[in-house]
């Protein structure tokens, strides 16, 4: 059975998203896929099937279900939805029927929301993945995030009711990193304050990155270093030029000339992607061991 | 074989911690003609038979990244392995190159003030970038973009000060002693010193990208 949703508003970066387009790093393309990869787990465990579904920015969006009949989860961040009038619990799931509208809004925390189906979206795969790739401009409908006027279909969708579903428990604390390709050419003094000083999750950040604010001067003296191009991974703290660190997020360049101090560890990435503009984030150094064990740990 | 000089040892490796789901074999730390040998060598031994538990092999300039999953695999046994694979590394199993032609436009608006930066006639420029083939080095930074060197000192000039927002694909880049080609469009440092209908990345190809490190290329004026 089929389902047909049309857009009726989007924020400017509702992308559609998978769980990545990986293996393509070598032909220098990174794997993109949901910021939050967690949530977007859980929201397809909410929707009852494993197929791609859509990431929602702060902006929001909204979509009219024109035929057909689906299921729907709902994860990543704190949102607002709505089903017709009725509020959703978030996460949650519902059934769209025919004529059924869903509305999504920013609610109290969180950048990243996720919106699955429990049909396949009819858009082709391209290298094997339909992830958008805003750097790279492949994968989800044309390579662009989703306009409102789109219109897509869903393939396989029946509304069943999806298995139990255990949710996770809420983290906070300090970021955990492990030390990074280049931290070894910064002073022992900038290591450790940058391991105990408090920074700022500025406005500039999107799927490739997010920069932060560092209002005490860190890397201020940093002596700005020639590098040979190296390869970047998700999670990277590579500190720019003029001293402004920026984290290297889902849509990274696959390599890169600049030094990078830290990498954020993979059980922390998704928190920091929902830390918002203007929050303020600390960061604290593991052993690769110890990151390890918190992943093991984070598995439902 | 066209030239390729003798390799006696590669340099010695060191493997990298790159945060927690993959590691970097890295020959050096400046770009050399033998790190960046070593990280291709190391790349298709790789690639032709896997280490059990690495899920992607990807040659840098100078090193070589392996991506794996910490879930499914320990660490400790992936780097036993692949310390075992550093060690039979053999310089002389490089495989052969393919070689490539590439037509160029030597029409970019840095050409001039590139020649002239290196004391040379924009003709002199074009005819001693073309005198020798260059190695695809890496592929890396943007979809397909290839950065081939080296070119010898005399040809070796810094990248811009500036940056240009976007630049098509298929612009043909100088500077640092390497010509890149862009296959998507990208900002760049670099000098446009032309540009070339050959196209290094097709999204719908079974092999996205056509070029592979150690490739040689055979630069010539497009007519």
């Amino acid at each position: 059975m089929s389902a047909i949703l049309a857009i009726t508003r989007a924020g400017p970066l509702l992308t559609v998203q998978d769980a990545g387009r990986f293996g393509h790093l070598a032909d220098g393309i990174s794997a993109s896929g949901p910021m939050d990869a967690m949530a977007y787990q859980l929201a397809g465990a909410l929707a009852g099937a494993d197929h791609a579904g859509l990431e929602i920015t702060m902006a929001g969006m909204a979509l009219k279900l024109q035929s057909g009949r689906c299921r729907i989860g709902l994860a990543g961040g704190l949102f607002v939805a709505r089903h017709n009038e009725h509020i959703l619990d978030w996460p949650g799931s519902v059934v769209l029927e025919t004529g059924d509208e869903l509305t999504i809004t920013p609610g109290a925390a969180g950048n990243y929301g996720y919106l699955r189906f429990d049909g396949e979206l009819g858009l082709p795969p391209v290298m094997g993945s339909r992830a958008t790739s805003s750097r790279a401009r492949l994968g989800g409908l044309s390579g662009r995030p989703l306009q409102v006027g789109d219109v897509l279909e869903l393939h396989g969708a029946s509304g069943a009711a999806p298995g139990p579903v255990a949710l996770p428990e809420p983290q906070d604390g300090p970021i955990r990193f492990v030390w990074g390709l280049h931290a070894d050419l910064f002073a022992t003094e900038i290591r450790q304050r940058f391991a105990s000083t408090p920074f700022g999750i500025s406005r500039r950040l999107d799927r490739m990155g997010v920069r932060l604010d560092e209002p005490a001067g860190v890397f201020a003296d940093a002596t700005s270093l020639s590098l040979v191009s190296d390869a970047i991974v998700p999670g990277d703290i590579q500190i720019l030029g003029d001293g402004t660190p920026i984290v290297l997020m889902r849509d990274h360049q696959p390599t890169g000339g600049y030094p990078r101090i830290g990498t954020i560890i993979t059980a922390d990435l998704d928190r920091f992607a929902q830390l918002r503009p203007e929050s303020t984030v600390e960061f604290a150094p593991v052993s690769v061991d110890h990151a390890h064990q918190l992943l093991r740990n984070r598995q439902p | 074989m066209t030239g390729s000089p003798v390799i006696e040892t590669f340099p010695t490796p060191t493997i990298v911690t790159l945060g927690d789901s993959a590691l970097l074999v890295r020959f050096g730390t400046a770009l050399t003609e033998s790190a960046n040998r070593a990280a291709i060598a190391l790349a298709t031994q790789l690639n032709r038979e896997p280490l059990a538990g690495v899920l992607e092999v990807v040659p840098n300039l100078v090193s070589v990244l392996l991506r794996y999953d910490p879930l499914q695999s320990r660490r400790a046994d992936i780097v036993g392995e692949l310390r075992l694979r550093l060690f039979a590394l053999d310089p002389a199993a490089v495989s052969a190159s393919r070689d490539w032609t590439i037509s160029v436009h030597f029409d970019g608006p840095d050409l001039d003030s590139v020649a002239a930066d290196l004391g040379l006639s924009s003709a002199e420029f074009i005819a001693a970038h073309n005198a020798r083939p260059v190695r695809v080095l890496a592929t890396g930074f943007a979809p397909g973009f290839v950065y081939c060197g080296m070119h010898p000192d005399n040809l070796v000039v810094p990248r811009r000060t500036e940056v240009r927002p976007m630049v098509p694909p298929g612009t043909v880049l100088f500077a640092a002693g390497q010509t890149a080609i862009t296959a998507t469009e990208l900002p760049t440092g670099w000098h446009i010193i032309g540009s070339t209908d050959f196209n290094n990345f097709d999204p719908a190809a079974a092999a996205p990208t056509q070029l592979a490190p150690g490739d040689q290329l055979h630069f010539v004026v497009a007519s």
